[in-house]
């Protein structure tokens, strides 16, 4: 029973949160269009906490994931308010990300220093020249072009599906491919194979001929990538940018991984198990809201069910 | 018979319906002083009448107030009120919107999406203050002015001012700053009240000072006061009455008034207008205003 307990308490627990809110809210919770709203409302959180992984695998951590979000969009932002195509925009907010997890790359990978110390820093720094690109305001109104907002607000008609005026949004299929592309990175590359080891024990994955500076360079660059990613997102699904927005992506993306890693054999993180902690952090947030519970027991909640699932899978190893 | 049992069954839904609404608040702001005033005022409003209200804060995250809208949607409730910017959420407006869920502003902003905006009159607070300098120091002299152009509730105030102040022939605007607000704003606008001191030595030489909010209005006491210059009489005026510029103000000094928004007024009037708009009422106009009160030494303890 607790080995089974140990590697799909989790799983069971997304179960049981599912059946109760069907069972509370049955008009409402299974319907497709909540399910449809669900998986848009936790598409950001979900691509941070997928690349996410990339970086935990190998037991480090990205603090600055959020500071990277908001910087992605005040960037994309500022560029297109200064009337530079969408593409240009997009890009460079992408390629900030890409450096600013370069940075935190080379912090960690050359220069030896704590992911975590490392991070704290450039989370301040990102924060800072977020701050200072924008001067501090809400970038909005006529200086966010109209299809870039109209991207969150989009997405594949469902009507083929027997779902009619449905639509699959794109912001759910950015997920979905990050997922995807993630996934295909961690379980089924050299590279991918290379992080696990790095994670597993990192003198050995050296001795045995792995070049750990130049994967950790790589991996964190994809976390900032990630982040990158879901700070346009979030920019596009409010049409603003501001410079702490993104700020609330950190703590969920790192409780999302942990509650996955509890299904992992040796407490691994796995990205289908991230996707696990996310969906249970995003589903408690819609579920708890319909039923009208207080939004302050609602955050109490979710850190008491990270606590119990570490528990309970940390339960058999003790024994 | 039949239709009167009828009209009186319907009679009674209407009126059950009248008293059991349910209602979400949406908010990232919870956490400041304003916001829970007119929180609690609507949640006591509605308590009286039975509504249902669920308050929810989103602490700062604005994606996930469209979240809760969609949320709330899903929930059918009766109607929706938000307090954040409507540009900001209208993915969520839009949702509403095909729900038919009306969506009343408390203190958000105006947005066609929006059946009404209940806030404070921005242009009145500013005339009252302007008007109130203007007074006071006889429609002469030179009146220093704290602006912030770049936040449009503020910018509407700095206008409001411009025009008071040039429409009296013998008052000459000696400077108009905008304080680095990084800081909060009293000690960017202290440090430029200073300089202006500086450069104008002369007791009477500054008659007021104009400030759109009340950081700068505290930061240019400070800065006077720092300078010994205090007996000179030069009159300060801010707006928004919080509770540091109501102390300088009860203390009698040179800050003299600054104007109260009326925070449990908002939110009253923002439950009367969605009592109206789940009752089917039209409501013409986009913007609602709740009158403000003028804060002087006599009524700063209040």
């Amino acid at each position: 029973m607790i080995p089974v307990l140990r590697h799909l308490g989790t799983l069971i627990g997304l179960l049981v949160i599912m059946l109760f809110f069907a069972a509370q809210l049955p008009d409402t919770f299974l319907t497709p269009r909540n399910l449809i709203n669900i998986s848009q409302q936790i598409a950001m959180l979900a691509v941070v906490a997928f690349t996410m992984t990339v970086v935990m695998v190998m037991n480090d951590f990205d603090l600055s994931v959020g500071s990277t979000a908001s910087l992605a969009g005040i960037v994309a932002a500022v560029l297109f308010a200064m009337g530079v195509p969408i593409w240009v925009g997009v890009g460079a907010a992408l390629a900030a990300g890409i450096l600013g997890g370069l940075i935190n790359g080379a912090l960690v990978a050359f220069l030896g220093i704590l992911p975590f110390v490392a991070t704290l820093g450039t989370l301040t720094i990102f924060s800072g020249l977020a701050f200072f690109i924008s001067g501090g305001e809400t970038i909005f109104g006529r200086d966010i072009p109209k299809p870039f907002a109209e991207f969150a607000r989009s997405g594949v008609p469902l009507d083929g599906v027997g779902l009619e005026g449905a639509q699959l949004p794109y912001l759910t299929i950015v997920a979905i491919a990050t997922l995807a592309l993630v996934w295909v990175t961690l379980e089924h590359t050299v590279f991918g194979r290379k992080l696990y080891a790095i994670g597993g024990n990192t003198e050995a994955a050296r001795l045995a001929g792995i070049d750990v500076a130049r994967a950790r360079l790589a991996a964190f660059a994809i976390t900032g990538f990630g982040a990158a990613v879901a700070g346009l997102m979030y920019a596009s699904r409010v049409a603003s940018a501001n410079p702490t927005q993104g700020a609330g992506l950190m703590l969920d993306a790192i409780a999302a991984v942990f509650l996955g890693m509890t299904m992992g054999k040796q407490g691994e993180p796995r990205v289908l198990a991230t996707l696990v902690g996310v969906l249970i952090l995003g589903i408690l947030d819609n579920g708890l809201t319909q039923m009208q519970v207080d939004s302050y027991v609602r955050e109490m909640l979710v850190g008491s069910i990270v606590i119990a699932a570490v528990a309970i899978s940390s339960l058999g190893r003790r024994a | 018979m039949k239709n009167l049992i009828l009209s009186m069954a319907a009679l009674g839904i209407s009126a059950s319906a009248a008293l059991a609404q349910n209602v979400a608040i949406i908010t990232p702001f919870l956490a400041q002083p304003g916001t829970q005033a007119y929180v609690s005022a609507f949640e006591a409003e509605a308590k009286a009448k039975g509504w249902t209200v669920n308050v929810i804060d989103t602490a700062g995250d604005v994606a996930a107030v469209i979240s809760r809208i969609e949320d709330s949607v899903t929930q059918k409730v009766d109607a929706i009120v938000i307090n954040v910017d409507p540009a900001q959420v209208a993915a969520g407006l839009q949702t509403a919107a095909d729900a038919k869920i009306p969506v009343i502003g408390m203190d958000a902003g105006a947005d066609p999406l929006l059946v009404t905006n209940v806030t404070s009159n921005g242009y009145a607070m500013a005339a009252e203050t302007s008007v109130y300098v203007a007074n006071r120091i006889g429609g002469a002299g030179n009146v220093v002015m704290f602006v912030f152009d770049a936040f449009p509730p503020v910018q509407v105030r700095g206008a409001v001012a411009d025009a008071v102040f040039a429409n009296h022939p013998d008052i000459t605007v000696l400077d108009r700053v905008t304080p680095d607000v990084q800081d909060g704003g009293i000690a960017d606008s202290r440090a430029k009240m200073e300089a202006i001191l500086a450069a104008n030595p002369e007791p009477g030489s500054i008659k007021a000072v104009w400030a759109a909010w009340d950081q700068p209005a505290l930061g240019a006491l400070q800065a006077i006061e720092a300078a010994g210059r205090t007996g000179e009489g030069i009159v300060i005026t801010g707006i928004d009455a919080n509770p540091q510029a109501r102390e300088a103000i009860a203390a009698g000094g040179n800050f003299e008034a600054s104007m109260a928004q009326d925070f449990a007024g908002i939110g009253k009037a923002t439950f009367a207008a969605t009592a109206d708009a789940i009752a089917g009422k039209t409501i013409l106009s986009k913007v609602m205003y709740v009158p403000t009160v003028l804060i002087t030494a006599g009524n700063a303890a209040q």
